[in-house]
């Protein structure tokens, strides 16, 4: 497949699944949802597995609770601020969180509920639909185009729930090194905001 | 001036976006994010990356028994804090310390570290780190200290200068343990910031990570 008719074919699905995600929020269609569930728990499986490979319950554990989230929250999704992809990857990403904190992996007495609100009950912000997937077309293109060594940083950073100093032990680089590579990558994925 | 230097490093933000960051740490962004658009704006894109990393991962197939127990329990779920009467916060503290401080700052033990300055410690992190908020008196002076490991500030209230700037309301400052600085709030009013100090030393080994505990006793 070409990248033009590949980038058609995910933006159709993605139209797909919204029309999915407004039938859940609006009628509570659970044939809705369970498309949304075809399409999602794989991803969400594989980004939990990316942390922890082979923690099969612990993947089937993070995808029953996005998907709840899904359920429950699928009014305040609001796709002027962020797309269904991005906003299934925070909730992921929070549920996540919320998972190694409730297990003891994470003894932290701060409460991370309040830390990562996003989109949850934002009102729209300055983006356009329009936009926004034509930045998340570049995005996915620039991915594959990182040098080996940028990328690796950045699936041990968002995949894998690395911290830089983690990041730094394993991939045995300097930690001023696994920062400036971050930042590399983002320059070239061009997704800077000028300040 | 240089813009930057009052805000996250991009690659701090990303940690952020990508829920990797220490969250005392994640704490101190949370606050700045409340007062920075362009910060904001910065971090729907980096979310935007996140969720395109996430689907160029393999899928991992999920089994129909997955599917069908979350189908069968979706008319039983219930958000869990619908009916809790959502509390009045002063709507200039962030809400991420909604946590830690909910009738207003006047309200918390303060303790007196100097003349100038008031302390509060709100938690500690897992990685050792003291996540504490400070008082400074207007006109009055932090005197100069060096850290053992980094510092987060967000000002939080008032402003302060040290020998680098002015820094506002909203403003994100982190100094590593080379810097040494004497932060003076500005004579108008009291100055409350959001300090996150890391502790001396981190072990992340498994049995060396034994000892944190008798280490973080030791930095009080």
């Amino acid at each position: 497949m070409t990248a033009m008719s590949n980038r058609q074919s995910s933006s159709e699905k993605l139209i797909a699944l919204g029309a999915c995600i407004s039938r859940v929020a609006k009628e509570r269609d659970k044939s809705a949802f369970a498309e949304l569930f075809d399409h999602y728990a794989p991803q969400i499986r594989a980004y939990s597995l990316a942390r922890e490979p082979g923690a099969d319950l612990v993947a089937d554990e993070l995808v029953q609770e996005v998907m709840t989230r899904v359920w429950l929250k699928a009014e305040k999704y609001n796709a002027s601020l962020a797309n269904l992809n991005t906003w299934i990857f925070t909730l992921a990403r929070n549920c996540r969180i919320d998972y190694l904190r409730r297990n003891g992996r994470y003894v932290s007495e701060i409460d991370p509920t309040d830390l990562f609100n996003d989109m949850e009950d934002e009102g729209p912000g300055p983006f356009q639909l329009a936009q926004q997937s034509r930045a998340e077309a570049s995005i996915r293109e620039g991915l594959r185009q990182l040098p080996r060594e940028q990328s690796e940083v950045l699936t041990k950073v968002y995949l894998e729930g690395k911290s830089h100093q983690q990041a730094s032990e394993e991939l045995k680089l300097p930690l001023g090194t696994v920062k400036s590579r971050v930042r590399l990558a983002l320059k070239k994925l061009e997704v800077l905001v000028e300040r | 001036m240089d813009r930057s230097s009052n805000h996250p490093a991009y690659e701090l933000l990303a940690a952020y976006s990508a829920g990797s960051l220490p969250l005392s740490q994640a704490l101190c962004v949370s606050a700045h994010l409340e007062h920075c658009h362009s910060c904001t704006r910065q971090l729907q894109r980096l979310n935007r990356v996140g969720s395109e990393l996430m689907q160029q991962l393999k899928p991992a197939k999920a089994s129909n028994d997955l599917k069908n127990r979350l189908l069968d329990s979706l008319d039983s779920l219930t958000d869990e804090a619908p009916a809790e009467q959502p509390k009045r916060f002063d709507p200039s503290i962030p809400r991420c310390l909604h946590q830690f401080v909910d009738q207003g700052y006047a309200e918390l033990p303060w303790k007196r570290v100097s003349t100038d300055i008031h302390s509060v410690e709100l938690c500690r992190d897992n990685n050792g780190a003291k996540v504490e908020l400070l008082k400074i008196r207007p006109g009055g002076s932090a005197t100069t200290h060096t850290h053992l490991g980094d510092e987060y500030t967000v000002i939080l209230e008032g402003s302060f200068s040290d020998e680098s700037g002015l820094y506002k309301q909203g403003d994100f400052v982190v100094k590593d343990a080379r810097d040494r600085h004497t932060p003076v709030a500005t004579q108008d009013r009291e100055c409350i910031c959001l300090a996150v100090t890391e502790g001396p030393i981190q072990f992340t080994g498994f049995f060396s990570r034994l000892l944190n505990p008798l280490i973080r006793r030791g930095y009080a």
